[in-house]
């Protein structure tokens, strides 16, 4: 038996502008149309010409495709070559990076970034320039494409074959950027093209999707509905909106705030045990963040702001994390405090997590009591249950603190459980180490839980739109 | 102490030759390139004169039109540095005149420049009199503050050459109304940005910014000359809203540009040849010369005038650069421009009035940019232009 060796997966990226530039005689629709399309023909002729130039990042590897000129690097040479060339070290997402752990699967494939560019010299001598002039009242169109293509290769793949790759894609991208700019033409104004990328389940992987620059996710249902349908994806989960863009692994959360910190964990096994967890991205929100010194009354609150973020980057809501202020203001506005409650110090639990989740953005969510904390070991169905169909964090107060419960391992036959806990309690910075070596994130047993205190937990409930 | 100047002896022997001869003031500029701690002043332009002015006074605003011109005539690397004066006046009489004429140039020639300044640009202005009876030299800085002179032999050899052709590709618009003041150079701002954002590569390699410069052949005669190609990137934002405005036209310019610049030492840093001075000269030559048919038709100039009033004008030829190598230096060349309905002993011409360089139609370099051919329109000049191309080939076969 034969068994193939596993190769690592590298994105190849290339991004570039192209300068949208034409006359336009008349503003008929017509006329613009055909001015339009003959302006990209020009554009897609630029990418097939001998000018079009890729530019390794990071390295001295120049390539023009199309003349098969390579320098510093021959057309055989493996993909995995250039990731050797790349100089710099490339920024972590927000934090510093915990060593991993042999045998864990790296999520995140090998980014190499390129840059499109035109070459604007050619050998001489040459014949000097030629004017010409049209003086009429009319139009100018001007406006910059941002391409953006990625294609994933494996890394014996020759560069030779991604250039290739890279040169159909940048074409194909033209085509579709000259569809939606005459899609969504009204009259003379007009819009320009955005791709973005997005990472679908597997097979289907890396998929780029060009949408109108902008224009609001609430008017592109329509374009979402065919893409799920193009796509075959559940409809009841968004999947394109601009907040689920794909957040390649080398570029920087410029927030400063920890994405997922539960990845860098080993997760516990248990006998005939299962693993549910959050499904998507949230950001870790906690006590003296954001120059808010709330350490000792805030927990609730920045539970619930990691609650917020999840809906935020899962692109259900556009609304930005809410303020301590913000927050106390919207129970204020529901009739649940007085107006002394803003700016004051006192805590709020899962009742007004819930009120403050519907009244801010639009959110329900379930309350689940218990009565006292060790009841919380018999709860794994349900919560195994909550992150399997709504995949949201959980807010969890009781006694004197909150905390935020991720996921759940759970053995039915067993009724082993352990929690998978984000606490707000903690003051230091954003160093992803400290926070998994000191379990700020990380794995608990039952006895966590204050055994006689009651808790009330806020499962938030996941919209069903696309 | 201050900068030093490093002036050729050449240029001091045609100061001492201007001494001799009289008749009034003489004044004009001096040229060179600005470096570090030093610069280096390799011509010394007389002012041409004014029949109207009859030579008596210095007249302020004409040095300034002639640091103007002159300043397209220079490629990179060369600048106007600073004013000279040969009076026998008292010095205190005539620094004042000197620092205003300083002053005047000074403005005159930031205001023209096509490109974004740079950090460590040298904006400092000399002033030299030269008093033809004392033979002394006061020399000043803009500041009034002494600066240190030194003569020097051959400061005009031994200067690095970088060079490439540039493809020029435009399509700007007009202003709506014609009682807009914009000027062409709003419509080349997008081109001039790319080409400062651009990627120069030296020999079709991309080299550290603080690497230096080395050539790869043995220098014979000419100096280095390095193949030179230019990547640009357009760096800007997308905007969603103002694709399309309204104007009143547009204009196309289509073909390509020769561009040359001089770096002083025998290892100049890669950042300098190529980013500031190489692309300094670019843009100063297409805008220069799109600036000269757009914004400025010369009323002798009947086809000129032509060109920017009419309404439409098919096609139109730009004038074309040509070079011309200066005797006291080895490695240095001034350029003009030459319209199609001209001649190249009017090139030689201008070059005499406007720098003091004697030059003759055979010493000019005219191969770098042909004359392009016009399918429409029927001037005659078309014609003489085609001759005189044919002309320089020939010539060129002959070398």
């Amino acid at each position: 038996m034969v068994v193939a060796e596993p190769t690592t997966l590298i994105i190849f990226r290339v991004k570039g502008s192209l300068e949208l530039r034409c006359h336009l005689d008349s503003t008929e629709t017509s006329h613009i149309q055909k001015v339009l399309s003959r302006t990209f023909e020009n554009l897609r002729a630029q990418i097939k010409s001998e000018s079009c130039v890729f530019t390794v990042c990071n390295t001295p590897v120049i390539i023009w495709p199309n003349k098969d000129v390579y320098e510093d690097i021959t057309p055989d040479s493996p993909c995995e070559d250039v990731l050797q060339r790349i100089q710099s070290d490339e920024p972590e997402s927000g934090g510093k990076r915990a060593t991993k752990k042999k045998g864990k699967k790296d999520l995140s494939a090998s980014v190499i970034s390129l840059r499109l560019m035109m070459e604007v010299t050619k050998p001489g001598p040459l014949s000097a320039p030629v004017i010409s002039k049209t003086v009429q009242k009319s139009h100018f169109l001007s406006a910059t494409l941002p391409l953006d293509c990625a294609v994933r290769t494996h890394s014996k793949d020759t560069i030779k074959d991604v250039c290739d790759r890279l040169l159909e894609a940048l074409t194909q991208q033209l085509c579709e950027m000259e569809k939606v700019m005459l899609q969504h033409m009204k009259g003379s104004t007009l819009l320009t093209a955005e791709p973005l990328h997005f990472l679908l389940p597997e097979p289907k992987g890396l998929v780029t999707v060009v949408f109108p620059a902008g224009v609001p996710d609430k008017e592109l249902e329509a374009q979402r509905r065919e893409l799920h349908q193009r796509f075959k994806l559940p409809n009841d989960r968004p999947y394109f909106r601009r907040a689920n863009a794909y957040h390649f692994p080398n570029e920087h959360y410029k927030d400063g705030y920890l994405r997922n910190p539960h990845h860098a964990l080993t997760h516990p096994t248990l006998e005939n045990g299962k693993v549910f967890m959050v499904q998507g991205i949230y950001s870790y929100h906690h006590y003296m963040q954001d120059r808010m010194d709330d350490n000792g009354w805030g927990c609730a609150y920045r539970s619930l702001q990691t609650i917020c973020s999840w809906f935020q980057q899962q692109g259900y809501v556009e609304q930005p994390v809410p303020s301590h202020k913000e927050i106390q203001q919207a129970l204020v506005d529901v009739g649940d405090k007085q107006a002394n409650f803003v700016g004051s110090r006192q805590w709020i639990g899962s009742i007004e997590v819930q009120a403050v989740l519907n009244h801010l953005l639009g959110i329900t969510s379930k309350i689940m009591f218990v009565s006292q904390g060790s009841e919380l070991a018999s709860k794994g169905r349900e919560l195994a249950n909550h992150f399997l169909t709504e995949g949201t964090p959980i807010m969890i107060g009781g006694g004197v603190l909150a905390h935020t419960i991720l996921g759940v391992a759970w053995s039915e036959s067993t009724g082993q459980i352990r929690y998978l806990i984000l606490d707000p309690h903690y003051t230091g910075s954003e160093d992803l180490q400290v926070i998994t070596d000191k379990g700020w994130c990380g794995w608990k047993g039952a006895d966590f839980w204050d055994q006689t205190a009651y808790y009330n937990l806020c499962l938030p409930q996941r919209p069903r739109v696309i | 102490m201050g900068r030093v100047y490093i002036v050729d002896e050449d240029v001091e022997e045609y100061l001492s030759k201007l001494c001799s001869q009289q008749a009034g003031p003489v004044t004009g500029l001096l040229i060179g390139q600005s470096s570090g701690q030093r610069d280096f002043v390799v011509i010394a332009a007389p002012t041409p004169k004014d029949e109207e002015s009859a030579g008596k006074t210095v007249d302020k605003e004409w040095v300034s039109e002639h640091a103007r011109q002159v300043s397209r005539m220079l490629l990179g690397g060369l600048t106007v540095l600073g004013v000279f004066m040969i009076t026998d006046a008292d010095a205190k009489d005539t620094i004042t005149t000197l620092r205003q004429l300083v002053f005047a140039v000074e403005n005159l020639i930031s205001s023209e420049q096509k490109w974004s300044p740079a950090e460590d640009d040298v904006t400092d202005c000399v002033t030299l009199h030269v008093n033809p009876k004392t033979r002394k030299y006061p020399f000043f800085n803009s500041a009034a503050k002494p600066a240190d002179l030194k003569y020097q032999s051959g400061v005009g050899s031994c200067w690095t050459t970088v060079s490439c052709w540039l493809n020029v590709d435009l399509l700007i618009p007009l202003p709506d109304s014609r009682a807009s003041k914009e000027n062409s150079q709003k419509g080349l701002k997008v081109w001039t940005r790319q080409i400062e954002n651009a990627v120069c590569l030296i020999d079709g390699k991309k080299l550290p910014e603080d690497s230096e410069l080395t050539s790869g052949q043995v220098v014979s005669k000419r100096q280095d000359l390095f193949d030179k190609k230019a990547l640009s990137e357009i760096i800007s934002k997308p905007r969603s809203a103002d694709v399309v405005q309204p104007c009143g036209g547009s204009v196309t310019v289509r073909g390509a540009v020769h561009c040359r610049a001089f770096l002083h030492t025998h290892k100049p840093k890669v950042k300098l040849a190529e980013k500031v001075l190489l692309k300094r000269d670019a843009i100063s030559t297409v805008a220069t010369r799109v600036q000269m048919l757009l914004d400025e038709p010369l009323a002798s100039e009947e086809q000129i005038k032509d060109f920017s009033e009419r309404e439409n004008c098919p096609e139109f030829c730009l004038p074309r650069r040509i070079f011309c190598p200066l005797k006291s230096s080895g490695s240095l060349y001034v350029c003009d421009y030459q319209f199609s309905d001209e001649g190249l002993s009017e090139i030689v011409d201008r070059l005499k009035e406007m720098l003091g360089v004697d030059t003759a139609e055979e010493d000019l370099d005219t191969t770098q940019e042909m004359t392009a051919e016009i399918t429409q329109g029927a001037f005659m000049a078309a014609a003489a232009a085609l001759l005189a191309t044919a002309a320089s080939m020939m010539y060129y076969s002959d070398m």
